[in-house]
């Protein structure tokens, strides 16, 4: 018994931040400058209320409106998020009981960022191909905007809210469909990316002054910080490291990979690993001009809208590598099923 | 690389003409100089001089000199 991605869906709520707006209101920016720099027009934000819970049930129903499976076919549900609705309890509990999920389902919430999505690959993969589970429903779902400061450009240009819902499901193969997977953390590096209040550390602090920064963001404590250089530089010290693991593990050369699907941070980024990487750019999707950096949702939805364009077909393999936040990142291979 | 080529290739960094980069100047009189350049520096330095830039190193950089001794090896004369 192989795992294998049966179907994947993803929701962006509806309002949204485009780069005429922050253009306007950044002296210097102009709307296409943003979008070069950025390779996003537009991100999506979650309205006042509504929480990661809302995004993921929204992507799981169009998985079950579209015929791919019942509610009741899941019996595992994983959820990936960094923005839960609560602490406790946990998020996934709450989106078994409103999606109408068997109690006989298991549920667990995974906190990791932008390599939660691979990460989930291989942790459903294990649940089926040990007999755990016959259909996964794997959730990521963020709503990073709750945390960011108005006053913060720097990640108010690239981090949009969504959910995607991928299944995971069980086929007779011999073949893998899923896997091999490498994996990485560096836990040196989470200054560099966090939310410094609001956990058991550091209780989230009312009174916490805005401070503006030598690039004038200004921020709280209680908003995201992300130190934009250190991210970059980690970023080109491991995933070339990391492509070049995966392909050794999965015994295939770079040019045998049909689309290398990073996890889309922004495209300067990903412009630039490409080069790096050699990849021609027909191989190396980057999809997030409507959506922005949505965190562990980014490599689902731009699988899904390759699909959505007929590029993705039956038998073509798939490098996905996700790395951001932790820091933290894996590699993973998929064959379309 | 030698030391008149990094300069045309902080010029492009900065988005300025060639030439206006002697060597002697202040990252701040060149432009703005913030986390958006510091990426484009580690860029810069990755696919022109194959060489790892430490950002926290970077931030402490104020003039062109600084950032030629970021590159030891990398930038000669």
């Amino acid at each position: 018994m192989k795992a294998f991605i049966k179907a994947i869906e993803y929701y962006l709520p509806d309002a949204y931040l485009d780069n005429e707006r922050l253009a306007r209101e950044v002296p210097g920016w102009t709307a296409e400058k943003i979008e070069a720099k950025t390779g996003i027009a537009c991100r999506r934000l979650a309205a006042p209320g509504e929480c990661s819970s809302d995004l993921a049930v929204a992507a799981a129903q169009k998985l079950f409106v579209s015929g791919a499976c019942r509610p009741t076919d899941i019996d595992y549900l994983l959820l990936c998020t960094q923005s839960p609705d609560y602490f406790l309890p946990t998020t996934a509990c709450l989106v078994q009981d409103r999606l109408g999920l068997p109690t006989t389902c298991g549920a667990l919430d995974f906190n990791l960022g932008c390599s939660g999505f691979v990460y989930g690959l291989s942790l459903a993969k294990a649940l089926i191909e040990t007999g755990q589970a016959r259909n996964v429903l794997l959730l990521t779902a963020e709503t990073y905007s709750k945390f960011i400061h108005p006053g913060d450009r720097s990640v108010r240009a690239l981090f949009g809210d969504g959910a995607a819902a991928t299944i995971v499901s069980s086929i007779e193969s011999d073949a893998d469909y899923i896997g091999p997977f490498v994996f990485g953390t560096d836990g040196s590096g989470a200054n560099n990316l966090i939310v410094p209040t609001g956990g058991a550390r550091r209780a989230h602090d009312p009174s916490s002054p805005v401070t503006e920064d030598s690039d004038g963001n200004q921020r709280t404590e209680n908003n995201l910080y992300m130190n934009g250089p250190e991210i970059f530089a980690f970023t080109l010290r491991v995933i070339p490291q990391t492509t070049s693991r995966l392909l050794e593990c999965a015994g295939l050369k770079i040019e045998e990979v049909d689309h290398w699907v990073l996890h889309q941070a922004n495209r300067y980024m990903l412009e630039h690993l490409r080069k790096k990487l050699r990849v021609p750019p027909e191989h190396f999707p980057i999809l997030m001009a409507d959506c922005g950096n949505t965190v562990s949702s980014t490599i689902p939805i731009a699988l899904c809208d390759l699909l959505a364009q007929g590029r993705l077909s039956r038998g073509q393999r798939l490098a996905l590598v996700g790395f951001g936040v932790g820091y933290s990142w894996a590699g993973g291979m998929v064959r379309w099923a | 690389m030698r030391t008149q080529d990094f300069y045309r290739e902080l010029e492009c960094v900065f988005d300025i003409p060639a030439g206006s980069i002697t060597g002697t100047e202040k990252l701040v009189d060149l432009g703005t100089w913030d986390s958006i350049m510091a990426i484009s520096f580690i860029a810069m330095a990755d696919s022109k001089l194959n060489a790892e830039v430490a950002a926290n190193k970077l931030a402490a950089c104020r003039t062109v000199a600084d950032l030629v001794a970021l590159l030891p090896g990398k930038v000669t004369t």
